[in-house]
């Protein structure tokens, strides 16, 4: 059978399965030479024109133009040379099966159809045909370049001792390549005293960046890429984004801060108070407009500058002398219960979290208790606290009113019992007869160690603190 | 800036160093070069003439010729390194480095780990590696390929006579096991020098000798002037190639490696040593595990096939990569589709 060759439907990309056949350039029975226009091809994509390979005869149409979808690898015409007898081409249509378009679709081209321009110089998948070679080829290879009548005879072996392998048939079957080049680019002179990666030395060139005193992130201290860019000042940020504008994201660069040994230490006691411990909580709120009242005439009586959170630390006080049970520290198995009240109170220093101790506040004047306080805050602010001022205390409390928290769960101050969390007052509409009325509450959280201190102990100092504040006069009794 | 030969920035760097630091010993097969020559002991320096002038003026003691043993020249320098001294070892063809391998292996690499960080090893073993001679198969190989692999070692390969100077200098003055690396065919190739006696050039910190965009090309050693040509050649085209002097290839500046892949998607590594599990494999893996997503050709290797080295001035050009290989390669991993 001289010369007689299918002409399938093409395979251009890895979506393509089917195509249509939308026009034929050349009539059944025309020679046509190679290069010349042959048909147009119709996917989904695309309509692409399709250029002879050779010099031929377009013998017979079996697809007319306009017709259903063919399959990837369907018959579409036959072509021979000049004068080929009819039958031999029925007889080769009879025998002709289409390629195994599986092998194609799974090893086939993955580059996206060509453009038509590109097509012109595609080395388009030819009809299958049987491969008698004796050079060294994978089986999976030589298969691929059977079914898609790739030309083994150029292909540069890159497999061991020269053996082409399934990549190599695939780059021959494929367009040649046209990468979009970048060209050469500058270098950099390495400054000395500057340890920067190349890269990280372009990009600082480019946006006139100076490196000298920058802290490299890199391996052995090094400037990277990023330690650069997080330099290079952000476009978006000198004007206001105008609106449709793209969001563009910044440099979001950590500062970096060491614990320094106060929290180190509030890091390690609470961490191990909140893991250790079995924490439970009581809430509670108390009326304080009475407090409020008192407040104002005892400062003048007294005065001193006694704050509402000194009433607490007073209350709280005279409440644990009641419930030695609450008073307590706990040290290993033992249960340390003390008669009088030692009140750590949580002052925010500049340092951190510090927990100075009001001893024997329960046995304290209100004007005692509140220039024991000043005189604690105040060295705390000044850093000058030294450790008879922290050492101890049986009961803490942690006030964060003046922020305007309602309320709060404290994480306990070990060696202790619990700990009292105190928010902001809040005006809230309480029954009152018929109608309501208003009155100022103060809330409480207890947190309490349930190892040493039961709920019902807990709740008892909590009443007793509740009353001694509704009926402040007690505390001046 | 002065200009010198590479040989010549290594005798000068030791020299400087030995001048600073009466530690710093220098031992080897042949460093003193004359001894018995009617020339006197100082005459010669080496075969390589690496070492002239230092028997002249720092001694016996500091100088010392070595029996014809690898074994003794490298065990004695891990042991005068762990006695507080800073050696240069130097054998004359790197190939002799397997007599030697237990000590480099087994002893001065594993010192500071074993002895739980309680010791150090600031031992340099210098040796001239590279084919190009038709010295045949003994005496022409690059074994950078076997000791990259050996942690607590860190390997150099400098290129120009500028980086023995900053890396030699490195070497001597860093507290670890140093194998310096000479090419044979680069000793008498003549570049600047900075004059600071002080230049040093961290380890891990490669060099990019040319810059582009298309093509990520890396090497060191001779192989690395043949990868500048090729660059050149192919700027005419438009073509423009990164090309990456690693300068040590442990520890290896994997950084410069990866953010030059991720602009080229291309990489050609280019090495004197053959392909199997060698430089060129190790740095194709880099950038199939970390850059794949970068990629656009599969990474590509220009080695020499994986046989000896051959004698015969034919083969052994056939042999050796070359400034039409690379560019082959450069064209194919361009080409690919």
């Amino acid at each position: 059978m001289p010369d007689i060759r299918p002409f399938c439907m093409p395979k251009w990309g890895i979506e393509m399965t089917e195509g249509t056949l939308a026009e034929w350039m050349v009539a059944e029975g025309e020679t046509f030479s190679k290069g010349q226009l042959l048909c147009l091809i119709e996917t989904a994509k695309i309509t692409n024109e399709v250029e002879a390979e050779y010099d031929a005869v377009l013998a017979r149409v079996l697809v007319p133009a306009g017709g259903a979808e063919q399959p990837v690898g369907a018959l579409l015409a036959v072509t021979a040379a000049p004068g080929t007898d009819a039958a031999e081409i029925d007889a080769f249509i009879a025998a002709f099966k289409p390629a195994d378009t599986s092998v194609a679709a799974r090893g086939g081209s993955s580059d996206a159809a060509p453009a038509p321009a590109a097509a012109a110089a595609a080395p388009v998948t030819n009809a299958p045909r049987k491969i008698e070679t004796n050079r060294p080829i994978s089986p999976e290879a030589l298969k691929f370049a059977e079914d898609n009548g790739v030309d083994i005879d150029p292909i540069v072996g890159s497999g061991r001792g020269g053996r082409i392998t399934l990549q190599d048939v695939h780059q021959a079957a494929r367009y040649p390549a046209n990468p979009a080049l970048t060209g050469t680019l500058s270098v950099e002179a390495e400054d000395r005293a500057v340890f920067a990666s190349p890269l990280a030395r372009r990009i600082a060139a480019q946006h006139g960046i100076s490196l000298s005193g920058v802290k490299g992130t890199g391996p052995r201290g090094r400037i990277s890429k990023a330690d650069v860019l997080a330099l290079v000042p952000a476009p978006a940020s000198a004007a206001p984004a105008a609106f449709g504008a793209p969001f563009v994201a910044v440099a979001n660069t950590p500062t970096v801060t060491r614990f320094d040994s106060v929290r180190k230490v509030v890091a390690q006691r609470l961490t191990e108070a909140k893991q250790t411990i079995p924490h439970f909580y009581l809430r509670m709120s108390a009326n304080v407009d009475k407090l409020m009242e008192l407040r104002k005439t005892a400062n003048l009586v007294l005065g001193c500058k006694a704050s509402l959170n000194d009433y607490v630390v007073m209350a709280s006080a005279r409440a644990l002398a009641q419930h030695r049970d609450v008073n307590v520290q706990v040290h290993g198995q033992e249960i340390h219960s003390f008669p009088h009240a030692d009140i750590s109170i949580a002052v925010a220093s500049p340092k951190g979290l510090v927990t100075p101790v009001v001893r024997q506040a329960d046995r304290m004047r209100i004007d005692q208790i509140a220039s024991a306080t000043s005189a604690l805050i105040e060295k705390a602010k000044s850093g000058r606290l030294g450790m008879d001022d922290m050492a101890g205390g049986s009961f803490s409390i942690s006030n964060l009113g003046m922020f305007g928290i309602e309320d709060f769960d404290a994480i306990i101050n070990p060696p202790q019992g619990a700990i009292l969390a105190v928010g902001t007052i809040t005006r809230e509409a309480v029954e009152d007869g018929e109608g309501f009325a208003f009155e100022s509450r103060m809330r409480f959280t207890l947190s309490v160690d349930h190892r040493a201190i039961d709920g019902a102990g807990g709740a008892q100092f909590l009443a007793t603190l509740k009353s001694l504040l509704e009926n402040p006069e007690t505390l001046f009794a | 800036m002065s200009k010198m030969m590479y040989r010549a920035a290594v005798l000068s760097t030791i020299m400087e160093e030995m001048e600073r630091d009466p530690n710093v010993v220098v031992l080897g097969e042949d460093v003193v070069g004359g001894m018995g020559t009617a020339g006197g002991p100082e005459a010669i320096g080496g075969i390589w003439s690496t070492s002239t002038g230092l028997y002249d003026k720092f001694g016996p003691t500091r100088v010392i010729d070595t029996p014809i043993s690898e074994s003794a020249i490298v065990g004695a320098a891990g042991g005068l390194a762990l006695a507080g001294k800073r050696p240069i070892a130097e054998l004359m063809f790197a190939d002799f480095i397997g007599v030697s391998l237990d000590q480099i292996w087994n002893q001065l690499a594993k010192f500071r780990y074993m002895f739980g960080g309680k010791t150090k090893c600031p031992a340099v073993i210098r040796m001239a590696y590279g084919a190009g001679y038709n010295a045949a198969a003994q005496h022409s190989q690059s074994v950078h390929q076997i000791l990259t692999g050996m942690p607590g070692l860190k390997v150099v390969m400098p290129t120009t006579p500028a980086d023995v100077k900053g890396l030699l200098r490195t070497a001597i003055r860093d507290d670890d096991p140093v194998i310096f690396l000479e090419h044979k065919a680069l000793y008498a190739v003549q570049g600047e020098v900075p004059d600071d006696p002080d230049f040093m050039i961290p380890f891990g910190h490669a060099r990019l000798s040319r810059a582009g965009g298309d093509v990520t090309i890396i090497s060191s050693g001779l192989l690395l002037g043949m990868c500048e040509a090729v660059a050149d050649k192919l700027a005419a085209e438009g073509i423009g190639c990164d090309v990456i002097d690693l300068r040590t290839t442990s520890p290896l500046d994997e950084e410069t490696i990866l953010d030059s892949v991720e602009v080229t998607g291309r990489v050609v590594v280019v090495d004197e040593a053959p392909p199997r599990c060698g430089l060129g494999a190790d740095l194709c893996a880099l950038v199939a595990e970390k850059a794949f997503s970068s990629l656009k050709a599969p990474p590509l290797q220009v080695t020499p096939p994986h046989t000896p080295i051959p004698f015969a001035r034919e083969l052994e050009s056939n042999y050796l990569p070359s400034v039409d290989k690379i560019e082959a390669a450069v064209r194919r991993v361009l080409s690919y589709r």
